[in-house]
């Protein structure tokens, strides 16, 4: 369970002072798909920081399972994100000179998974989302832009987190590639019970999520079910 | 695959970036070993110069310099009194003298020079208003073109003048002895056509050529070495001595035993310890070294410097893998040690060949750098000087210190190895410090802003 209590960040400008999310509050159930949808500059990237620990709200609570992630230390957050967080890039963010498997492997090591079994669990995670033991040895640049995302994806999963916060999952790919994916996704959150939280700018992506939060402004509009 | 692993494949991610650092790292860690293997050669040397030759008390009559002044010959007595004095544990005795052409049917190998004419202008003078040998008593005789002399040495002990390694040919003379026979130098040999053997004619004697010897100075190489008493005899100075070499035992004790002369002796002799010559002979090798540990430092600090730019570069050209790599639960230390893990296998392929670098050019620099100080530093040595080279008696000590000066061999020990090992993980680690804490400061979030 996800509970976003009365979220507030601020940032210090040249100009004054910057509200990027502002009394923002919501709840997602564990194994919903959640989908943020907003402009450019509403907030949306601010949010997934947010929830993900890679930054601190100015006031509010963020409970994860019972945890307020807003009250951690710098070195309780990144213990978060390596056990409770999965997170899938617009542009992937693939380490390119590690393998698919590598790439997978590197987050099962920051989870603490004994290094005798990281390698049967990347080879079973980029099994699951579709990559070819061949293809599973290629580096980034010899894979094309889905087959990272799945990658991406696995990764995500290495530690079975408890949420998995993609920011722009399918922006980067051609709409039948982004289908294959969001479908990914959602099989996923159903198969594994993982709660995702996904920004999107496609309305028809947006639409199929259980859950839809319109931000304007750094301000929640509305909460779609 | 773990933290290490990931480090040593970074730091060949790039061949020609990895390559470019690498190379410029070899140099400077090469230039490293290099100038330490100069530094501690010179600085072996430099002791060993002075244990070796700072044990050495000249004594030479007083007022008598370079055959300049005037002044009583020391006698059979002094001499004993000075073998005599505590902590002497040897001593050679020297009679110098010059043999004209009434004196000898050599021809000297030495030009005159303007040097010569100078100093031989009051003797020309002389020459022309007094009666000469073989002249009618009363009689002037003709002005004669001035020549330049043959210097002889009459020596208690010939080795302390030519080394056994320097005879080219023929054997020692035994300088106890009274026998008519000479060493006689290279240029001078060449010059009358002597070789072992051959007879020249001297005081009215016939001396046999007993040897030849080089010690690659031209004034040295142009004189006659004879027993002691031989030259004694010949030039009617029975008992004469004009310069006494004392070898002390310690070169802790060369004090006591100057003072203890100079009591001695009082104001009949004047004496000089080889001590202050030494000091003068390895100043140029003290600036070597100096030289060298500037070098030292200098090379160290450029490593670092490439070290440094190249993992500030390395993360700047990387921060949103290290956000990413932070994002997905990395902490700061792994991150930090992988970069680290980098900087030091860039740092140790460049030790490695810059070892085998600094191995293979350690010996030439140390050389170019000794042969470059000899220039100034012999000049000085000739220039201080040493009273025994204007007396003619061969300047033996001093020839033998800048000898001993350009003669040193570059030796490299495993304590200059572990140094330069050492001096190579600390480029590595100061190089790593800064980037160290540039990747600290990566924000994750950023990962999420730039996308």
């Amino acid at each position: 369970m996800l509970t976003v209590t009365q979220l507030t960040k601020t940032f210090e400008a040249a100009h004054g002072e910057v509200r990027a999310i502002h009394n923002v509050s919501f709840t997602v159930k564990t194994g919903q798909f959640a989908s943020i949808i907003g402009k450019s500059g509403s907030g949306k990237t601010t949010l997934l920081s947010l929830l993900g620990a890679l930054d601190s709200p100015s006031s509010g609570k963020i409970l994860v399972d019972e945890i307020d992630i807003a009250r951690l230390s710098g070195h309780e957050q990144t213990n978060y994100r390596a056990h409770k967080i999965g997170f899938v890039f617009q542009h992937y963010n693939l380490i390119p000179n590690l393998t698919a498997l590598e790439n997978v492997m590197l987050a099962l090591e920051f989870g603490g998974v004994p290094a005798h079994d990281r390698i049967e669990r990347a080879i079973q995670l980029l099994s699951d989302v579709g990559l070819s033991s061949e293809e599973q040895k290629r580096k980034p640049g010899r894979l094309s832009g889905g087959q990272q995302q799945r990658v991406s994806i696995a990764r995500a999963l290495a530690n079975r987190p408890a949420i998995i916060l993609a920011d722009e999952p399918t922006g980067n790919l051609d709409s039948e590639t982004g289908k294959k994916i969001f479908d990914l996704l959602h099989s996923l959150s159903r198969s594994e019970n993982t709660t995702i939280l996904a920004v999107t700018h496609d309305l028809d992506i947006a639409g199929k999520t259980d859950r839809t939060f319109t931000l304007k402004d750094g301000t929640m509009l509305a909460d779609k079910r | 695959m773990n933290v290490i692993s990931r480090g040593v494949r970074n730091a060949l991610r790039s061949p020609l970036k990895s390559g470019a650092v690498i190379v410029m790292l070899a140099v400077s860690i090469g230039l490293v070993l290099a100038m330490l293997v100069a530094r501690s050669s010179v600085d072996a040397k430099i002791s060993e110069i002075k244990a070796t030759t700072a044990t050495g008390i000249t004594i030479s009559p007083a007022g008598v310099q370079g055959g300049m002044g005037g002044g009583d010959a020391l006698t059979a007595d002094q001499v004993k009194t000075i073998t005599a004095t505590p902590h002497i544990s040897s001593a050679s005795s020297t009679l110098t003298d010059q043999l004209g052409t009434e004196d000898t049917n050599l021809i000297s190998s030495l030009a005159l020079g303007n040097l010569g004419q100078r100093q031989m202008r009051f003797e020309q003078k002389t020459d022309s208003a007094q009666t000469m040998p073989g002249g009618a008593s009363g009689d002037t005789v003709p002005r004669k073109a001035m020549t330049p002399r043959t210097t002889v040495t009459g020596t208690s002990n010939a080795t302390t003048i030519v080394k056994s390694d320097k005879l080219t040919s023929g054997a020692m003379i035994n300088g106890n002895s009274e026998d008519l026979e000479a060493l006689v130098g290279k240029t001078l040999a060449e010059k009358n056509n002597l070789s072992v053997g051959s007879t020249f004619t001297a005081y009215g004697k016939t001396i046999t050529v007993k040897g030849i010897f080089s010690n690659g100075s031209v004034f040295q190489d142009s004189g006659i070495i004879m027993p002691l008493a031989t030259v004694q005899t010949l030039t009617g100075q029975a008992g004469a001595i004009s310069s006494v070499t004392a070898a002390v035992d310690s070169s802790d004790n060369v004090a006591s035993v100057v003072t203890a002369l100079k009591s001695a002796l009082s104001d009949k002799a004047d004496i000089v310890s080889q001590q202050e010559q030494a000091a003068n002979s390895v100043k140029p090798l003290e600036s070597i070294a100096n030289l060298a540990l500037t070098g030292v430092i200098g090379a160290a600090i450029a490593g670092a410097i490439i070290v440094l730019l190249s993992m500030i570069m390395i993360v700047r050209e990387r921060r949103r893998e290290i956000g990413v790599i932070k994002a997905i639960g990395g902490t700061n230390i792994k991150v930090i040690a992988q970069f680290m893990t980098e900087a030091l296998t860039l740092t140790i392929i460049g030790g490695i060949i810059g070892l085998g670098l600094g191995v293979a050019v350690s010996g030439p620099i140390t050389q170019s750098l000794v042969a470059g100080s000899e220039t100034g530093g012999s000049a000085a040595t000739r220039g201080q000087g040493s009273p025994q080279i204007r007396a003619g008696s061969f300047g033996g000590v001093s020839a033998q210190l800048r000898a001993n000066v350009t003669s040193v061999t570059s030796t490299i020990t495993p304590q200059i190895f572990m140094s330069s090992i050492g001096i190579m993980l600390l480029i590595a680690i100061i190089g790593s410090a800064v980037p160290a804490w540039a990747i600290a400061r990566i924000r994750p979030a950023e990962v999420l802003r730039s996308e």
